[in-house]
This record gives structure tokens, C-alpha cells and sequence, in this order.
């Protein structure tokens, strides 16, 4: 059942969780501002840089609701989530299945619409966008990188890299290209077409064609649920160095323990909503 | 930006070769008619008028049957009496009546066998209205006068094509039994029944036949100020009074020419429909493959909108996709129509049909617009998928398996 809040939330300003509903919460005072959080690890990130946390997030999540609707049976995803994901950060979200974190992924890169609630990106209203705007935003903000890889099967390996350049009238960020077709170029193979490229290299090139638009965020649903451990790891690899060398921002979905371990914080869903969880919520080692 | 489409579309129809090719094939047949028809069509009327001319403006036929079906006396067996069709004569305006008298005979040559028909004529007569009414020339030969000699005028594919060697002046034929020599060779009419045909004296004719004191046709030739009109209503009047024959037809030249022309609209008309038939087939089956083509790229149109595409980009993908394959079905179909034409002129050709088809005929502005309208055709076969394809929210279009 959707909730319709008639007072303002309590929210957590780092993680943005929703506190409304909890007791016993770590608090801050700053600028004569009390602020609330979920656990110690909130509160240390933003005792660490208070200016940084009470401006806008790169993406804030504000009650969000998502109900799909088959016409026999009504499935409520999301309840009343709110996020924050800011620039810069890598963010890991785990959770059973079901939880809702792919469709929280889908929110967050406007794939899909909200039931009800609002986006915002950098401050501004972004819920209501039409879809031109939204096919705007996701060429030139967002990149998906899936389990699947999600190749398109009849297009060679360049091709599928350089797709959103057919898309888009930007120019393909060139230092990034040079980058990253010099590390992940992988040289004769790029004529081939992706059932005759290893799932490693399919995933590689998936890479490639969320980065040649140079986006803010990187959005990754079990990037390396599909490849082995090995393979996994160079992709993580490559995730780490977009992150610390480019300053990209990641938010990733997840079950694999080395992604969440190299990331800055680990998020939690169960039932739609982020979970107070202490041992979980806060960056793993 | 246009041009990476066409060349994300030109592999897109590449990756499905045999399902592009069979939907194509749907609408090459349809054009490939349309051109047929188009092509055609100016030869088919030329041919016609051809054979109207050998008519002759200044004459008059009188047959049993309806006018619709000038060939059925044939089989009928209705014959006027002689002295009703001579009585014509004495109508104002009419020089002369020419009797004939038509049969399907057995004829031998050099112990070959055939079956043609055989014309009773009047020499004298024939001749007249043959050289002047209708422009036909002995090729080789002469006109017999004698009224009951065997000699024979036989017909140009007579002469070279029915028997296995050719007939030439001088030889001699076998008829039903009796030899007749060949006294004279048509020049080719380019119109298969007189190009077949023999002529034989109107009283040789009865001798085979045992028939006498009746005729089949009537040739009215006219003096030059005769009103034709009036002229074939008194034929009418005066034929109705006979009671051999109920009926008759009188056909004249702008009666003639008026029958042609419609069961040329006739025809045209019925392979105009066939076409258009087919053409719909080719636009439902485009459409068909346009919808497979949606319900199986609906993850990449997923994955296409998740990297940027807008609404419009995915219907422009879809539209110029069916759009080209409506051209080149189009241009195929042209090509195919074109040659199928040529193909259907040379066997007019060699079977006395002249004038069929020429490639000056052909109307380039007129295909150039049927390649326009196969664009046309597939863009709007591909409308109604390509805009559920651009409608689809990405992460439903990426959850479909």
C-alpha cells in the first residue's frame, strides 16, 4: 500500500535512508543543524566532510514507489525508498532477490518510471522528463553495464562499443576512448562479432560502450555474474581504475564479495527499502 | 546521423537473409505484375488496332452469333442463305457483297498431316476488299479467276511454319481428299488466325463440303460517301426479315474498335486487381515481418534506448527499414517486370503478334514513381510495428526473454 507522507521524513543525508521509522539514531550538529543517521558509518562520512554532504547529491531518490501491475496481480517493488549516490562514490547494493535493487538501478538511470515519488539529478526535478529528455540524459549521464551483456548480435565488437555515438550528436570522448581501447582493445578480436567472443570480452566491450559517451554515473547490474572468477576480476579491476583514476562514480548491484569489498560503501535492500543494517551498511574489508 | 542508421539497418536485414529475402519476394511479385501491365499495355493496344485496320473502314461483316463471340458460328453451324446475304447488294451505298464460308479441314503436305481452317471465297472479290480494305498483299504467287480451279492462297505460317518444310508456289496440297495446288503465298499479317489461313473458291468450298446455297460471313464493302451507320441498319432490317439466322451481328468499324477497347479495359482491369492483390499480400507480409522482427529485437530496442536512443530514433529504424525493403522488392520487381515483358513480346513476335513490347515504350517516369510508391508501401506496412517498437519503456523492453 503506498504511503503518502504528510510530514517530511527523517533522512539520513549521506545514504539517504529514510530514519522515520527507527529509534536510538547517531546524530551530528553542524551550522546549529541536527542531523540524524542510520549507523556510525554514515555519521563518520559525513563528519569527515559535513560541507560535501549538505549540498545535492549527484542523484537523490525521494520516496520512491514502484508497483508493477500484470492487470491480475499488483507487485510492489519499491516502497517509499529513498537514496542518495554521490559524485565520486563507488556504491555496492546487495539484497535477496527480489529485494528491488535492479529496479532501484533502473530508477536511478531512468530506465523505467516511478509509481509514484520523485528523482533528482544534482537538485533538479528530473521525474517528470519527457522521453526525449530521458534518452537525452541516459546518452550523456548515464551508462549500463548488465549480467547479460546485452550486446547487440549482429553488430562486430567495434560496432557495439561506438553505438551510442550513432545516437547521439556529442563526440566520443576521445581521451577516454584512447584509454580504454588501449587497455581493453581487444586487438584482432574487435572485427568479431559477440558469439564468437568469450564472456570476459563480450563484458569488456560492454564496458567500452557505456564509457564512450563519457557518463557521470556507471551503473552495473551483476556486471560479473556471468563470468568466472578469474575474468570477474579483471573486470573488477577495470571498475577500480574507472573509480580512482577517473573519478567515476559507480553504483553497482551485486553479490560478489570482491566488488563489494573494494567499494566505499555497501548499501542494503530488503522489501523495497534500504535496510538499517550495521555490519553490512558500512565499507567492508 | 542518417547514415550510421542505414548501415545499422543494411546489417540488421543482412543478419536475417532468408526472412528478408522471402518478404521481399512478396512485393517483387506485385510490382513485378504492375510493370508487366504497364509495359505491355501500349503494345497491347497497338496490336489491337493493328488488326482493327486489316477491318477496313469502309466495310461491314455480317456473321451469325453475337458480337461478343464472332467465333462461335464457327462451332454453331448457323449459315445464311445465299440469296438473302447477295440481296444486300441492292441496299443504297453498298458496292458489293463478298460471301464467305468458313470450316476447320483436314490438309496434307509431303504425307504431313494438319488441321486449319479453310476460307470459301470470291476470288474476284477477295481480292478487292483484301488488297484495298485491308492493306493484305500477295507475298509470292497470284489471284486465281477461275471460280472452280483447285488453286489455293494459304496464308504466311501456312508457307513456312505449319508443315515441316515450307509450301511454296506450284506445290501441291491435299484437302480433304482432293489436290490443290498452291497458286499464291500471303504476306504476313501479324495476327495468328490469317496468318493460318487458307483460301479456296467459294464453289470449291461447297464441292468439299456437299453444302451449297448457303454462306457463313458476309464482307459488305461500301462506295466512299456510303453513310456506314445508316448502311448496317438497313443490313439489320433486311436480315431480320430472313428466319436461317436469329442471330446476327453487323459490326462495323467503330463497333469493332469499341468491343476491343473494352475487353482490353476488361482484361487490363482484371490483371490491374491481381496486381494490387499481390502488392497487398507483399505489404501484410511486410508488415508480418516487421512485427517478428519487433517481438524479436525487443531487448535490443531495450539496450538500444538504455545507451540513448529516443522514441523517434527506434521508429526511424524500424520505418526505414521496411522502407527499404519495399525499394528493393521495387527494384527487383521493376527489373523482373521489364525483362518479364521482353520475354512475353519475342514469343509474340514469333507467334505473328508484332509490336508487343519495346523498351521505347517504356514510361520512366511511371517506374520511377512505382519505386517511389514500394517506399511508400513499406513504410507504411512497418508504421503500426515500428511505433510499439519505439513506445516500449527500456527496462520492460530489457526484461523480455
Amino acid at each position: 500500500m503506498m504511503k503518502h507522507n504528510d510530514t517530511q521524513p527523517i533522512i539520513d543525508p549521506v545514504c539517504g535512508m529514510d530514519l522515520s521509522e527507527f529509534k536510538d539514531l547517531k546524530t551530528v550538529t553542524h551550522a546549529k543543524t541536527k542531523r540524524f543517521f542510520c549507523g556510525s558509518f554514515c555519521k563518520g562520512r559525513y563528519e569527515k566532510a559535513p560541507e560535501r554532504y549538505e549540498g545535492e547529491p549527484l542523484m537523490k531518490l525521494s520516496n520512491i514507489w514502484k508497483v508493477f501491475d500484470t492487470g491480475t496481480i499488483k507487485t510492489e517493488v519499491l516502497k517509499g525508498l529513498h537514496l542518495h549516490v554521490w559524485e565520486g562514490d563507488f556504491t555496492v547494493i546487495v539484497g535477496p532477490s527480489g529485494s528491488g535493487k535492479s529496479t532501484t538501478l533502473n530508477m536511478v538511470g531512468l530506465l523505467d518510471r516511478p509509481s509514484s515519488g520523485k528523482i533528482y539529478l544534482k537538485g533538479k526535478d528530473i521525474t517528470e522528463l519527457d522521453d526525449d529528455r530521458r534518452a537525452e540524459l541516459r546518452s550523456r549521464t548515464f551508462g549500463f553495464v548488465f549480467q547479460q551483456y546485452n550486446l547487440i548480435p549482429w553488430l562486430t565488437a567495434e560496432e557495439n562499443a561506438l553505438l551510442p555515438l550513432v545516437f547521439s550528436t556529442a563526440k566520443a570522448n576521445e581521451k577516454m576512448l584512447k584509454h580504454f581501447f588501449g587497455e581493453m582493445v581487444l586487438k584482432d578480436r574487435m572485427e568479431h562479432r559477440p558469439s564468437e567472443l568469450s564472456g570476459g570480452e563480450q563484458q569488456r566491450i560492454a564496458l567500452l560502450r557505456a564509457l564512450v559517451n563519457d557518463p557521470a554515473i556507471l551503473l552495473g547490474d551483476e556486471p560479473t555474474g556471468n563470468l568466472d572468477s578469474i575474468t570477474g576480476g579483471k573486470i573488477l579491476d577495470i571498475l577500480i581504475d574507472l573509480h580512482k583514476v577517473h573519478k567515476k562514480t559507480l553504483l553497482i548491484v551485486t553479490h560478489d564479495l570482491n566488488i563489494a569489498k573494494k567499494a566505499d560503501q555497501v548499501i542494503s535492500f530488503k522489501d523495497g527499502r534500504l535496510v538499517r543494517n550495521g555490519t553490512v551498511h558500512e565499507k567492508l574489508r | 546521423m542518417l547514415k550510421k542508421f542505414l548501415i545499422l539497418i543494411l546489417k540488421g536485414i543482412r543478419y536475417r537473409p532468408i526472412r528478408s529475402w522471402l518478404t521481399i519476394l512478396g512485393i517483387v511479385i506485385g510490382i513485378m505484375l504492375v510493370v508487366v501491365i504497364l509495359a505491355l499495355g501500349d503494345g497491347i493496344q497497338n496490336s489491337i488496332k493493328s488488326t482493327l485496320q486489316m477491318f477496313g473502314s469502309d466495310l461491314i461483316v455480317v456473321f451469325p452469333g453475337k458480337e461478343s463471340n464472332p467465333l462461335a458460328s464457327l462451332f454453331g453451324g448457323d449459315r445464311f442463305k445465299e440469296k438473302d446475304l447477295t440481296a444486300l447488294a441492292r441496299i443504297q451505298g453498298v458496292r458489293f457483297v463478298a460471301l464467305e464460308d468458313i470450316a476447320s479441314m483436314n490438309i496434307e503436305f509431303l504425307g504431313e498431316k494438319k488441321s486449319t481452317l479453310v476460307n470459301g471465297i470470291q476470288w474476284d472479290l477477295a481480292k478487292i476488299l483484301m488488297e484495298q480494305s485491308e492493306g493484305i498483299k500477295l507475298e509470292s504467287g497470284y489471284w486465281p479467276s477461275d471460280i472452280n480451279s483447285s488453286d489455293i492462297i494459304i496464308g504466311n505460317k501456312v508457307a513456312q511454319t505449319l508443315f515441316k518444310k515450307n509450301v511454296h508456289v506450284g506445290d501441291e496440297m491435299i484437302i480433304r481428299g482432293k489436290k490443290m495446288r498452291i497458286a499464291g503465298v500471303l504476306s504476313s499479317i501479324g495476327e495468328q488466325m490469317s496468318d493460318n489461313i487458307i483460301l479456296m473458291s467459294i464453289n470449291t468450298f461447297r464441292d468439299l463440303t456437299g453444302v451449297r446455297g448457303v454462306a457463313m460471313n458476309a464482307d459488305v464493302k461500301l462506295n466512299p460517301d456510303a453513310n456506314v451507320n445508316l448502311v448496317a441498319k438497313q443490313i439489320k432490317f433486311e436480315l431480320g426479315k430472313q428466319d436461317a439466322v436469329r442471330d446476327f451481328s453487323v459490326l462495323t468499324p467503330a463497333k469493332t474498335e469499341r468491343l476491343a477497347g473494352n475487353v482490353l479495359t476488361i482484361i487490363e482491369l482484371v490483371l490491374v486487381v491481381i496486381a494490387l492483390i499481390s502488392l497487398i499480400v507483399g505489404a501484410v507480409g511486410i508488415m508480418n515481418t516487421m512485427y517478428t522482427s519487433v517481438f524479436e529485437r525487443t531487448k535490443q530496442i531495450g539496450i538500444m534506448k538504455a545507451i540513448g536512443a529516443t522514441n523517434d530514433n527506434i521508429l526511424a529504424l524500424f520505418l526505414l527499414e521496411s522502407g527499404i525493403i519495399g525499394v528493393v522488392g521495387g527494384i527487383i520487381g521493376i527489373t523482373f517486370g521489364i525483362l518479364m515483358a521482353f520475354l512475353i513480346g519475342l514469343y509474340g513476335e514469333r507467334n505473328g503478334i508484332r509490336g508487343l513490347f519495346s523498351f521505347a515504350s517504356l514510361d520512366f517516369f511511371g517506374l520511377f514513381v512505382i519505386l517511389f510508391l514500394t517506399f511508400v508501401i513499406g513504410v507504411i506496412s512497418g508504421l503500426l510495428p515500428a511505433r510499439s517498437a519505439s513506445k516500449m519503456e527500456p527496462a520492460e523492453a530489457l526484461r523480455y526473454e
